[in-house]
């Protein structure tokens, strides 16, 4: 059966605010979902707080709306007890790259095949309009009684330095666009971001559509060349990469920065370790027979045999 | 001698837990029983720390006490810290070539306890030196000492051995061991079975561990005869473990199906997840029969909503922490217990408040866990007073969590993490795995949160269906819902579970009595208080009080009615509750579960465990009259 954009759209109202860049973000998760036909039982979206963190409830596969900040450790657990499922994250720029961004550096250093969709719109919008971790020093949109007076994150030179393996940005007015990333972030074995440019209606108002629509331009156009072919130029591309995520005034790339795809994924390094591990995850092991162990006092003995001393 | 105290001391990083190691894994072997606590500073290495054991031949030993029979000392340090723990005819055991060495010098000592000993020594015309100290005390208090030049000892065997002498002198922490081994006359042969296991893979440090303990063994005997001898074991267990508590509940959980853990480095947590760890492979005769994925995560909230997120998908996963660690789990608890994911923390309280004493006992988190996170949701909160106990709570907090989906707190103690016993394997074949109405397979119109019964069908995420989680209130599929009926509803959902629970979970997984029914007094106790309370109330028995020990292992849901009627049978002035807390915490949950005040409590609050010798005198002062008695004892 091939699936529908509409056969992924729930029956919860979405209640963002009329013209939200959400709707952009959600309107190109449906396409990517359908075209990439992911099976909805094994998709699973997790979500934080704030607007993005509702994205789940409007989508119809699998949906975990965690705590402010703590969508990637939930998401961890899930992927890793069950790695045939396919696990995408929907947060804000508050919430992955403030209070939650302890999580957004340490999945990059393990490259769990997880994709991030960053809603990046430089303000807490559900809280009305503070500033987010994205907002530029010296800017203030109208929620803001001063100018903030704290400096930027830049999200695709964090990710780079954490080690995500598959990093880009995309805008959501340009849903056709940021559908093929997604497709790609879906689809690339490791950790992947996709920072989507967003702009907040009703909070935001240097943001706009108009402030995007001058600024922004597509990487492919310039003949960018994201991929690490071979493992011997990582080190350049990623550098290239970082150095393109510093122009973010009068042109503002989007596309894909960088990906990587030599560095093992956390699952294949659990999979050294653990050579069953792909074929019997944890999900998929059996811990007990007709309500009883599966130790017994034989294997007992066996398995925890440095702790036991047979007495003379 | 039927049983035995001995202390160990030394430098930490000085090869003191490697020792006891081998003593523990030799006396062992022999069929004694041992239980032994470690004491030590929150330092890698350098501060002093000793290992406390109790030894017998007749039973596996159920608490610590003073005085010691035998001060053993890898240091100076050792023996000005516990020369006072001696008692009359002991023996001590010290480096002649460190005699002279004065208090001042110790540079790692704290100047509390300098103090402390400078007025006393001035008191006793002692002049500060080991070998004044040594001299007093054993004129005074018939202690014998057991003076070996260390230093000799290496050099002698580094002579023999053709290895430099620094290296030899890694092996130090074995000259305490052969004079104990002798002065014991434990078995050469039990010892050379505990090096073999203890090294397999390095045969050059069985060989050198066993050319000093050999050779110190027949030293001390030759000059002072097996001095503290043990009487042959009447033990008859053909196979003993030997695990700390840690391990055991790391075994445990493995037992009870635990398939994913998470956490984050804690003390005295952590070793537990490194046990779980070195097991991950579950291979019988080279067949795998399962695995367990461990996690080191990057901070305990991740630890938790990383068990979550597993718990999500059907696995049995746990994380494993202490109180600061706890602190910051504390908003992932509530999401678990709102979204009805069955998750186990295993809980081993330190001292506290913030960082406070952390490589410290206490049981101070009582409260805290039985209230921590926002809002109301239920959570069971059970407490294992010893190892026997921890392995077995540790398996059922599995089959709570799943049956109840509900995170279950599993809530244990510095004194068990790291004490070591020797016990008896665990009998596995009444071992029950109750995963409750966990399901793999449903219907198309599945609902998460169906509140037709307040235990809803629990369909793993990923299965043959679709569902949806989240901490906002929510309606029966799982979306957010904010409508006062549905809110009436599914939140009288979540708490009628604990009421179901509390019907439901047998009285004798929720607290024992131990002494006849119509004692004179009551001692009221949880967590590793349990033994040495029994004890006491033994003792007391002797001594003409007949006391008896009620011991909580559940406080959520509370054995209310049955604690009550308990409580009802004693005179008010003869109950008497005993914590390692300030508030004497087990009270103030005993009075909000049963409107019952008991006025008469021992508390303990320095981090050290309540030992067998104050906990009796304390009774006995309180049956005197006096209403609060704070114990102190112990360095």
């Amino acid at each position: 059966m091939v699936r529908k954009p509409s056969d992924y759209q729930s029956d919860v109202w979405i209640d963002w605010c009329p013209g939200c860049g959400d709707f952009g973000i959600v309107a190109a998760l449906y396409r990517a979902l359908a075209e990439l036909d992911l099976q909805p039982e094994k998709t699973v979206i997790v979500s934080g707080i704030g607007c993005s963190g509702k994205t789940p409830h409007f989508v119809k596969v699998n949906g975990v709306h965690t705590l402010h900040g703590r969508a990637i450790p939930f998401a961890t657990g899930i992927k890793l007890a069950n790695p045939e499922l396919t696990v995408i994250i929907n947060g804000g720029d508050g919430d992955l790259l403030g209070i939650g961004a302890g999580h957004f550096v340490a999945l990059g250093r393990r490259n769990i095949d997880i994709t991030i969709i960053l809603h990046n719109n430089t303000v807490y919008g559900l809280t009305k309009g503070q500033a987010s971790p994205t907002l530029k020093r010296g800017l203030r949109p109208k929620a803001l009684p001063k100018p903030n007076i704290q400096d930027a994150v830049n999200p695709i030179g964090l990710a780079l330095a954490s080690g995500y393996t598959f990093v880009a940005r995309g805008y959501s007015m340009m849903t056709d666009h940021l559908k093929e990333l997604l497709k790609k972030a879906i689809q690339h074995k490791g950790s992947a971001l996709v920072d989507v440019l967003q702009p907040c209606v009703t909070y935001d108002n240097i943001h706009t559509v108009e402030y995007y629509k001058k600024r922004v331009y597509k990487l492919e156009e310039i003949g960018w060349n994201p991929i690490v072919e071979k493992i011997d130029e990582r080190e350049e591309k990623l550098l290239r990469a970082w150095t393109k995520s510093l122009e973010h005034d009068d042109k503002i790339p989007i596309g894909v920065f960088y990906e990587d795809p030599h560095t093992p994924s956390f699952e294949d390094r659990i999979r050294d370790r653990l050579p069953s591990y792909l074929e019997r995850p944890p999900a998929r092991q059996i811990i007990d027979k007709e309500g009883r162990t599966i130790i017994d006092n034989e294997i007992f003995e066996k398995i925890f045999s440095t702790h036991i001393v047979e007495t003379e | 001698m039927k049983e035995l105290t001995v202390v160990i001391g030394g430098p930490q990083g000085a090869g003191l837990e490697t020792s006891a190691h081998i003593l523990t894994y030799s006396l062992a072997r022999s069929r004694y029983g041992v239980l032994s606590d470690r004491e030590y500073f929150s330092n890698i290495k350098g501060r002093h720390s000793y290992i406390h054991l109790t030894i017998s031949s007749e039973k596996i030993p159920t608490s610590l006490t003073y005085p010691a029979q035998l001060v053993a000392g890898l240091d100076q340090e050792t023996i000005f810290t516990h020369f006072k723990s001696l008692g009359e005819g002991g023996a001590i055991v010290y480096d002649l070539y460190l005699e002279d060495k004065t208090l001042d010098t110790i540079p790692s000592m704290e100047e509390d306890l300098k103090k402390r000993l400078h007025l006393e020594f001035r008191e006793h015309g002692i002049d500060g030196s080991i070998k004044s100290l040594i001299k007093y005390i054993s004129d005074n208090r018939k202690v014998r000492p057991i003076p070996i030049n260390y230093s000799e000892v290496i050099n002698e065997v580094s002579r023999k051995m053709a290895l430099p002498a620094s290296q030899a002198a890694r092996y130090v922490s074995s000259i305490v061991i052969g004079a104990i081994s002798g002065l014991l006359n434990i078995k050469k042969e039990s010892i050379e079975y505990s090096l073999t296991l203890r090294f397999k893979d390095r045969p050059e440090l069985i060989e050198h561990n066993k050319i000093i303990i050999d050779l110190v063994y027949d030293k001390v005997v030759a000059e002072h005869g097996s001095l503290l001898k043990l009487e042959e074991s009447r033990l008859k267990d053909r196979k003993l473990m030997i695990v700390s508590g840690n391990d055991i509940v790391a075994i445990a959980k493995i037992v009870g199906g635990l398939r994913y853990q998470s956490f984050y480095p804690i003390t005295p947590a952590a070793d537990e997840s490194f046990t779980i760890e070195s097991y991950e492979r579950l291979e019988v005769d080279g067949k795998e029969i399962g695995s367990v994925l461990v996690i080191q995560t990057e901070d305990e909230i991740a630890a938790i909503t990383s068990t979550i997120g597993a718990a999500l998908t059907g696995v049995r996963a746990a994380t494993s922490t202490s109180g600061p660690g706890f602190s910051l789990m504390v908003e992932g608890l509530g999401w678990a217990g709102m979204n009805e994911v069955p998750i186990v923390i295993t809980y081993y309280q330190r001292g506290g408040p913030s960082t406070g004493l952390p490589t410290r006992g206490s049981q101070s988190d009582l409260l805290f866990t039985l209230y921590a996170s926002h809002g109301e949701f239920p959570r069971i909160v059970l407490a294992s007073g010893d190892h026997v106990e921890a392995f077995y709570d540790a398996i059922e907090a599995f089959n709570l969590a799943e049956r109840y989906q509900t995170p279950v707190i599993h809530l244990l103690d510095k004194f068990l993490a790291n004490s070591i016993v020797t016990l008896p394997p665990p009998d596995l074949s009444a071992i029950g795995i109750d995963r409750g109405q966990l399901a793999y397979e449903t219907s198309k119109d599945y609902k998460r949160f169906d509140v037709s019964n307040p235990i809803s069908l629990r369909v793993v995420l990923g299965a043959n269906t679709i569902m949806w989680y989240t901490g906002d209130e929510h309606n029966e599929l799982g979306h957010i819902d904010e409508d006062p009926e549905n809110r009436e509803k599914m939140y009288r959902k979540r708490m009628e579970k604990l009421k179901i629970a509390d019907e439901e979970i047998p009285m004798e997984k929720r607290l024992a009595y131990y002494g006849p029914e119509d004692a004179d007094a009551l001692l009221v106790g949880w967590g590793f208080t349990k033994r040495v309370a029994i004890d006491a109330s033994r003792i007391l028995s002797e001594k003409g009080v007949r006391a008896a020990y009620l011991h909580i292992k559940m406080f959520s849901p509370f054995p209310s009615k049955k604690i009550e009627e308990i409580l009802s049978r004693f005179d008010k002035s003869k109950i008497i509750a005993i914590d390692h807390s300030y508030l004497s915490q087990i009270s103030k949950a005993i009075l909000v579960n049963t409107g019952v005040k008991i006025v008469k409590e021992i508390v303990k609050y320095t981090g050290r465990p309540v030992y067998l010798n104050e906990l009796v005198e304390g009774v006995l002062r309180i049956l005197e009259g006096e209403d609060r008695v704070v114990l102190t004892y112990g360095p």
